[in-house]
């Protein structure tokens, strides 16, 4: 075999952030060989994007990153060699592809000029386009990137990247900022660059889905370290590591058993000092020992086949059982048929049109054209399109913070309450948990001491616990803002529950933890559900019914199951043959 | 409900490590200010001679025992002068920036909040003020009314709010316009609590820090206007007049006007520093 294009040896990074320092790589040893495309799979926070920087030789000076080991890509040691060095290699042999195309692209210069800067005449460039699967390259060429769709973007990216015929091209959740349809594109593109160019790829994500669908191996990142390598077919269908097991497990698709609980992972209650020996995932593994805490396992520990290791003292015979007899618990059983024939939410024909711009740049945009629809009392309805296809502005007509322009719009009495999509700026920064909660109870007059109870018992329902309601925003992760969202919706009882792709920000586990909790909720507290969403997976699990909405209409609705089933628009059937699907051994 | 996210202890583990990072400084910063405009309250008691009177011979060097930072052309303690001076100057900037930031604040927050006719009466209205060469209005406006300092001071304020106005009411739509805001109006918050707990505390942060920053140019601006004669009339102390008045003895006794344009400076420098220290302060709630 030929010597590895990229090659990271024993890589210990650290960071300092807001004056503490942390370890975000505490040695990892991985190669990329010439040719090959490896998915590096881990949930936020695992330390992936410090290692693609690390091999763009990129870390962020301003977090003062101390350094040891190598990450070497061709001959050039992108840690530790001098800057010029470094430059020479990033020019010559490599590539990046990153989540946000629109921030990574410079704004004021015209497309065709980015991607000849990186190397190439205009006819290379061009052709480049093309090849990238933008039609009309030749008009593209001259257009500013924010004339371009966010697919189109994300392709100028690529061109950018290969433009210079590097020999590695480091792709950072290259798919997450993109709708389903189009993600697929991408990755189908990425493997074709692989085919055509001959270059490797290192392809960040989050979602082991991603990973599947183009990776040759998958390395599995936790907390810094490498839980698992190995061949694709290997880790995803054998799992040695009880993290790749539980990912797998939690992980949604269209097959999963609607009536239990989604399958979750435990969550981690290790201090980051508690981290930094022994196995970094004892707190949330079925299997842990002693040994655990004290002994750190190497990826090396356990030998399923050649050329897959995982970091486990238990051989991945033990791992899968001890991981599969953990059974999700049912939910509650299935709600009857509400009783009530008084729909919650009706809308009919309404319309929502928006203006833009003045004198003759002045247009009108329609994000809602005509959208009827009905959701009976406790019923719950899935509204899945892809982004601008006004699925979003449905809902907030809903909430009453969009005026309709032509339709009408009734809510039953309780009136609606919502969780938008990103927590942490719904939140009021500056007020704490406690003081957001008990705004909601202000208009019903109750005494101080009725009003602790009140926020408690709310947190406590979210499962959080009482002294959350001390803290501000800044303090909580992701998953706990997204639970405080979810207590303030709740705090007292709407008619209507509307969420607005609530768990798109989350890691696979939350945002399974999150959907668990949702549903629970809406069975306790007998709410109507309408819940937005890009993916397929979520709206069938969370939805009653399936609403899918194209360019401000409904093109088709029905039963969760026999819309995902037998879906009878084309649209409807794109939607469904994107979602990355796993085989995964149950 | 059988999950727990994190034990008790772990939740306010969170809390004080990381907002405690920078603290200690910015109340080091703000305690400077603090220090300062107690030195200009006390300043008369610390004086060790009359400003306005000569107590010596005149161009007494630096280090003289008598008088530590010397005397001036006509034998006035330097000292003494640059004290009553900083007590005049501190005080006038602070009232002023304190009398914009009110109501450019209020005004900038009604345009901001109200939108509309009411925003587009208030900025026009804030538009006219701010056309207006802002200097020569202080100076007409002080002529007209006598000079003096409170009438200084009023000049001032007028011509002052505008750019308050316009800061907060661009501050007041940023922050209307984030999600918190549209998140708190459907959880059923009212107008006056909207604006009181979810729009105003995320708009101090930028007026204060601007206002810290501005001192220095209303100190300057004073001294300016003093210099005209437009201020204190002539032999009370003011740093800026004395600052320019005494420019010629540059060559021949420096001291003279460096040391009350080093205060000048040293105004400027704590308030810019406070103001980062405020920044810091309030920055962890945003």
């Amino acid at each position: 075999m030929n010597a590895p294009t990229a090659s990271v040896r024993d890589l210990h990074v650290s960071l300092e952030r807001n004056g503490i320092r942390s370890d975000v790589l505490r040695g990892i040893d991985l190669d990329v060989a010439r040719g090959e495309i490896v998915g590096l799979v881990g949930e936020s926070g695992s330390g992936k994007s410090m290692l693609a920087l690390s091999l763009l030789g990129l870390l962020p000076e301003n977090a003062r990153p101390h350094v040891t080991g190598q990450a070497r890509v061709l001959d050039t040691d992108m840690v530790n060699d001098p800057e010029p060095a470094r430059r020479a290699a990033r020019r010559a042999a490599l590539g990046a592809v990153f989540q946000d195309p629109m921030t990574s692209l410079n704004p004021t210069m015209r497309v065709g000029r980015q991607i000849t800067e990186a190397g190439q005449d205009r006819d290379g460039a061009v052709r480049l386009l093309g090849a990238m699967g933008v039609p009309d390259p030749e008009l593209r060429f001259r257009v500013y990137p924010h004339e371009l769709s966010g697919g189109l973007r994300q392709r100028v990216m690529a061109a950018i990247a290969i433009a210079g015929r590097p020999a590695l091209v480091v792709a950072d959740e290259p798919t997450t900022a993109l709708d389903v349809t189009v993600q697929a594109q991408l990755l189908a593109l990425l493997r074709e660059l692989r085919d055509d160019l001959g270059c490797s790829v290192l392809l960040i994500t989050h979602d082991l889905g991603v990973a599947a669908q183009i990776a040759d191996r998958i390395a599995v990142l936790y907390a810094g370290r490498l839980a698992e390598v190995g061949p694709a077919a290997e880790v995803l269908g054998s799992p040695a590591h009880p993290y790749t097991a539980g990912l797998l497990r939690s992980r949604l698709s269209l097959t999963l058993d609607r009536s239990r609980r989604l399958p979750t992972l435990p969550l981690d209650t290790l201090t980051a000092d508690e981290r930094s020996h022994g196995c970094a995932y004892r707190a949330r593994c079925p299997l842990t020992v002693d040994r655990c805490a004290t002994d750190t396992p190497g990826v090396e520990e356990s030998r399923p086949a050649p050329g897959h290791g995982a970091a486990c003292w238990f051989g991945s015979e033990t791992v899968r059982s001890a991981t599969a007899a953990v059974t999700p618990t049912p939910a509650a059983a299935p709600r009857t048929a509400p009783a009530t024939a008084e729909p919650a939410v009706v809308l009919d024909d309404v319309v929502v049109s928006y203006t833009t711009g003045h004198g003759r740049r002045r247009r009108t945009v329609e994000a809602v054209r005509g959208i009827s629809l009905d959701v009976a009392a406790g019923e719950a309805l899935a509204i899945v399109g892809e982004s601008g296809s006004g699925k979003s502005t449905v809902l907030r007509v809903v909430a009453g913070l969009v005026p309709v322009t032509a339709g009408r719009v009734s809510v039953a009495a309780g009136g609606a309450q919502m969780v938008f999509q990103d927590a942490g700026s719904s939140l009021t920064p500056w007020l704490t948990v406690g003081e957001t909660l008990r705004e909601r109870l202000a208009p019903l007059r109750l005494g101080r001491a009725e009003t602790t109870r009140r926020v408690e018992e709310a947190l406590e329902g979210t499962g959080l616990p009482a002294a959350v309601a001390r803290l501000r925003p800044a303090d909580l992760s992701g998953g706990q803002r997204q639970r405080v969202a979810l207590a303030r919706a709740t705090v007292v009882r709407p008619a209507v529950l509307l969420c607005d792709e609530p768990t798109s920000a989350l890691d696979a586990s939350l945002a399974a933890t999150t959907l668990n909790l949702i549903r629970q909720m809406r069975e306790e507290l007998a709410m109507t559900v309408l819940f937005v969403t890009h993916d397929l997976a979520v709206a069938r699990l969370m939805g009653d019914r399936i609403a899918v909405v194209e360019r401000g209409r409904v093109v088709e609705v029905g039963d969760a199951e026999a819309v995902i089933g037998a879906p009878r628009e084309p649209y409807t059937q794109a939607l469904v043959a994107s979602v990355p699907e796993i085989e995964v051994v149950r | 409900m059988s999950t727990v996210v994190l034990p008790r202890r772990a939740a306010l583990a969170t809390l004080p490590g990381r907002r405690r990072t920078g603290r200690r400084t910015a109340w080091t910063l703000v305690a400077l200010l603090a220090a300062l405009t107690l030195l200009a309250v006390v300043a008369r008691l610390l004086a060790p001679d009359d400003p306005i009177q000569p107590v010596a011979a005149p161009q007494l060097p630096l280090g003289s025992p008598e008088h530590l930072l010397g005397t001036d052309a006509i034998g006035r303690d330097v000292l003494s002068r640059t004290l009553f001076g900083l007590q005049t100057s501190w005080f006038s900037a602070l009232a002023v920036v304190a009398v914009g930031l009110l109501v450019g604040g209020a005004v900038g927050v009604a345009a901001g909040v109200g939108g509309g006719w009411v925003d587009a009466l208030l900025m026009r209205v804030t538009d006219l003020f701010l056309a207006l060469p802002s200097t020569l209005v202080a100076i007409a406006l002080v002529a007209a009314l006598g000079p003096g300092l409170r009438n200084t001071l009023l000049g001032m304020s007028i011509v002052w709010w505008p750019y308050y106005a316009r800061l907060v009411r661009a501050e007041v739509r940023s922050v209307v316009a984030r999600p918190h805001v549209e998140a708190a109006r459907l959880a059923g918050v009212g107008r006056v609590r909207l604006v009181l707990r979810h729009v105003l505390p995320g708009v101090v942060p930028t007026a204060v820090v601007t206002a810290s920053l501005d001192i220095g140019n209303v100190v300057l601006l004073l001294a300016g206007l003093s210099f005209l004669g437009l201020g204190q009339p002539a032999p009370a102390a003011e740093l800026g007049a004395d600052t320019a008045a005494n420019t010629q003895l540059l060559l021949s006794a420096w001291w003279v006007p460096v040391v009350p344009g080093v205060a000048v400076l040293l105004l400027s420098l704590v308030a810019n520093l406070a103001g980062d220290g405020i920044r810091t302060l309030l920055g962890t709630r945003r």
